[in-house]
């Protein structure tokens, strides 16, 4: 069970968050948009590696 | 038996994460509850495993032609993805294409099921004089 992964995710997300907070005080609002994006494409890449576990897992379980 | 409370402590886990970084950034807590259901369903595949081989134990046991028993599990495989994704879709709050996803899975069902449909009609042709 991978279970480091859920909170990993969430402190990608917790910090993008803050990212964001900060960047928008500091009057860099383009740059909180790239922030909030690079977390959601790493966190993305993190999944996408999972699912596709799980869509290998399911192939050799029901013999699709 | 003890596993049942590691299932309901990781998804409770997750539920409180994804709830808490949803209201800043939506996104993640899609991710966060897609990443707690693979979790969770990778879990119940590596049981589901056993029941399978024994399910296909039985049907050698019995005569049953292997085929039968494999269209019927790929159309279980093609359910639980379906609806895996259909939910993560309807939880993302994409209704649209939750649909079009079950609405794929129907007419890959109804494919696999074909072959199945035709050799009981071809039963039923013989039968009838």
């Amino acid at each position: 069970m991978k279970v480091e992964l859920i909170f990993q995710i969430a402190g990608i997300g917790i910090l993008t968050s803050i990212f964001h907070i900060i960047l928008k005080q500091a009057g860099k609002e383009e740059y909180s948009f790239i922030a909030t994006l690079a977390g959601v494409a790493i966190a993305l890449i993190m999944v996408i590696q999972l699912l596709a576990e799980l869509l290998d897992q399911v192939k050799g379980v029901f013999f699709l | 038996m003890m596993e049942i409370f590691q299932v309901v402590g990781i998804g409770l886990t997750g539920a409180v994460l994804a709830v808490y970084v949803k209201e800043s950034n939506r996104e993640i807590a899609v991710l966060i509850s897609l990443v707690t259901g693979l979790v969770l369903f990778l879990y119940a595949l590596s049981k589901v495993g056993a029941v399978i081989s024994i399910l296909a134990e039985l049907a050698t046991r019995a005569n049953i032609n292997m085929f039968y028993l494999t269209v019927v599990l790929k159309i279980m495989g093609i359910a639980y993805i379906a609806e895996f994704g259909a939910q993560i879709c309807r939880d993302a709050g994409e209704g649209s294409t939750a649909t079009k996803i079950e609405f794929a899975a129907k007419i890959l069902v109804m494919v696999l099921a074909l072959p199945i449909i035709m050799a009981l009609m071809e039963s039923v042709l013989r039968l009838l004089p």
